[in-house]
């Protein structure tokens, strides 16, 4: 669904990926690990439309989207949980939700907030709450919520267990599963390697902004010892 | 009741800092430039209504120019002006906004006279009403109410619509806003519109009250709304407004406490050093630049 080919991008002359090839298959969760720095917060915010892309293509459905304005991409099917979840923190709760969704004003509103409010009830008794004033994980309920306002038919999730209690990645990982369920495709930036792999289907590792594995879950499950190895991160209770 | 006068004079004054605060906050907190040449807005503003209003005989005719043409003017300046400096450091854009300030402050001197202009028309200016000993003239009563109108509009604009909503999700997070599809362009023209609007408004009420426009009518108010929005807290609409109304009022009371030693406005100037000294992080203190 979402290829990446030979991709490379960054900011100004700074580059911060480079020549990145991936393939998402639709319908599956794609997770993109490595160590702080390695890349893929950058390769997220590519195809948003956030960074400067220095060579290489961004395919949507086969569709190149490469230059595509940053605010014309959501009409495109392609939604984000950014990293520290970046809320509108002076918005209300119900507020960020009628942002998420304002590429498709009134289009089944009430229908996708009761959706979101299935997921995380929590956030149905925190309506009209400041969002700012929310806990961690609420606060990341409810940027999946807002996302998910959009009806993206891609969800780009960056470090999603990133300062959570376990149990609410739980939680949120839940979600994400669900989510694929019912067809979304996902792709997922974690530090967390464990709790990623147990969901992902596909495998991307990059360090120093390039891919240096890909495989398939299992494989890169199979491989996990060779993770701890060249990266160090997959000891339990490391975020 | 010297000292009920002396509170709607202040509060008066107040609202008319807080319509002409708001425009330059709004520009800060959504690009972080210093929007200096606001204060030529409002003398344009001026300009419009009393010119309007002695060609066609009908003030309101003057003020529904003012709100059409300074919008235009407004984002005018965000095209021409500040698009393309955006890319420099933001004291740029203000060096621009500083000059264009000082060019159509010539240009209103050139154009319209040293002196200024004053309405042919203006019984608004002089009429006054009495509640019980409390002296309130009308245009003091329209400052007040045009004020509460505007901003409980504006209230109602950003937290019950969409737009709105929009507005402030992209001021709160310009990228991730853009990404659910809030167009940036799109919400910098609206904030400069608005915030040209009302200063135009606040404008053509301080030409009403003075019975005046000159070239230097944007000048002290300038001054004042730029200690104001720093008061306020850089960004924040409600602490500009509570920043707004002190100095209203302190400027009222202080000129019957030290008035015999210092101008109106060198009070008012005295009291925001004073006030940025005890709280450089403004009254809310929730932003820091």
């Amino acid at each position: 669904m979402l290829k990446l080919d030979h991709l490379s991008c960054g900011y100004g002359a700074v580059e911060a990926v480079r020549d990145v090839t991936l393939d998402v298959p639709a319908g599956s969760i794609f997770a993109l690990l490595g160590p702080n720095g390695a890349g893929k917060t950058s390769t997220i915010m590519a195809v948003m439309g956030h960074v400067d892309i220095h060579g290489g293509r961004i395919l949507l459905d086969g569709k190149d989207i490469t230059r595509r304005r940053a605010v014309d991409r959501v009409d495109l099917g392609i939604a984000v949980v950014p990293e520290g979840r970046q809320l509108f923190s002076d918005l209300t709760v119900d507020e960020n939700l009628t942002v998420g969704g304002y590429a498709h004003p009134h289009m089944r509103d009430a229908a996708k907030r009761e959706r979101v409010f299935s997921y995380f009830p929590r956030l149905a008794e925190r309506r009209s709450q400041l969002s700012g004033s929310l806990s961690g994980g609420e606060q990341q309920m409810l940027a999946i919520g807002r996302a998910l306002m959009a009806e993206p038919r891609l969800l780009l999730v960056d470090e999603l267990s990133l300062g959570l209690m376990p149990k609410m990645v739980d939680l949120c990982l839940g979600a994400l599963m669900q989510l694929k369920r019912d067809g979304i495709t996902i792709v997922l930036v974690e530090q967390n390697t464990e709790r990623a792999l147990d969901v992902a289907d596909n495998v991307c590792v990059m360090s120093s902004g390039v891919q240096i594995y890909q495989g398939t879950g299992s494989e890169a499950k199979a491989a996990g010892s060779l993770f701890a190895t060249f990266l160090g991160m997959n000891q339990p209770g490391r975020s | 009741m010297y000292y009920i006068d002396l509170a709607v004079t202040g509060v008066s004054f107040g609202c008319m800092y807080a319509m002409m605060s708001v425009g330059l906050t709004l520009v800060y907190g959504l690009l972080r430039i210093l929007h200096v040449a606001h204060a030529a807005v409002f003398a344009l503003g001026a300009y419009v209504v009393v010119l309007v209003a002695n060609a066609t005989g009908s003030i309101a005719l003057g003020f529904l120019a003012a709100v059409i043409v300074t919008p235009l003017f407004g984002i005018a300046i965000y095209r021409l002006l500040y698009e393309p400096l955006l890319r420099y450091r933001p004291d740029v854009p203000m060096i621009a906004s500083v000059g264009l300030l000082v060019l159509m402050q010539d240009a209103f001197r050139i154009m319209f006279g040293e002196q200024g202009v004053t309405f042919r028309q203006n019984a608004l200016s002089f009429t006054t009403f009495d509640f019980h000993g409390v002296t309130i003239s009308a245009v003091q009563i329209a400052l007040i109410v045009t004020a509460a109108v505007v901003f409980a509009g504006l209230h109602l604009f950003t937290t019950r619509t969409r737009t709105g909503l929009g507005w402030r999700a992209t001021v709160s997070r310009p990228k991730i806003a853009a990404s659910f599809g809030v167009d940036p362009v799109k919400v910098r023209y609206l904030n400069f519109a608005i915030g040209s609007a009302l200063a135009a408004v606040a404008g053509g009420l301080v030409a009403l009250l003075n019975n005046l426009v000159d070239p230097s009518i944007g000048f002290v108010v300038s001054y004042k709304a730029l200690a104001i929005i720093v008061l306020g807290g850089l960004g924040s609409v409600r602490g500009t407004l509570v920043a707004s109304l002190v100095l209203g009022l302190v400027e009222a009371y202080g000129t019957i406490f030290i008035g015999a030693w210092l101008d109106r406005d060198a009070i008012a100037f005295l009291a925001l050093i004073v006030l940025l000294m005890i709280r450089p992080q403004g009254f809310t203190g929730a932003r820091t630049a």
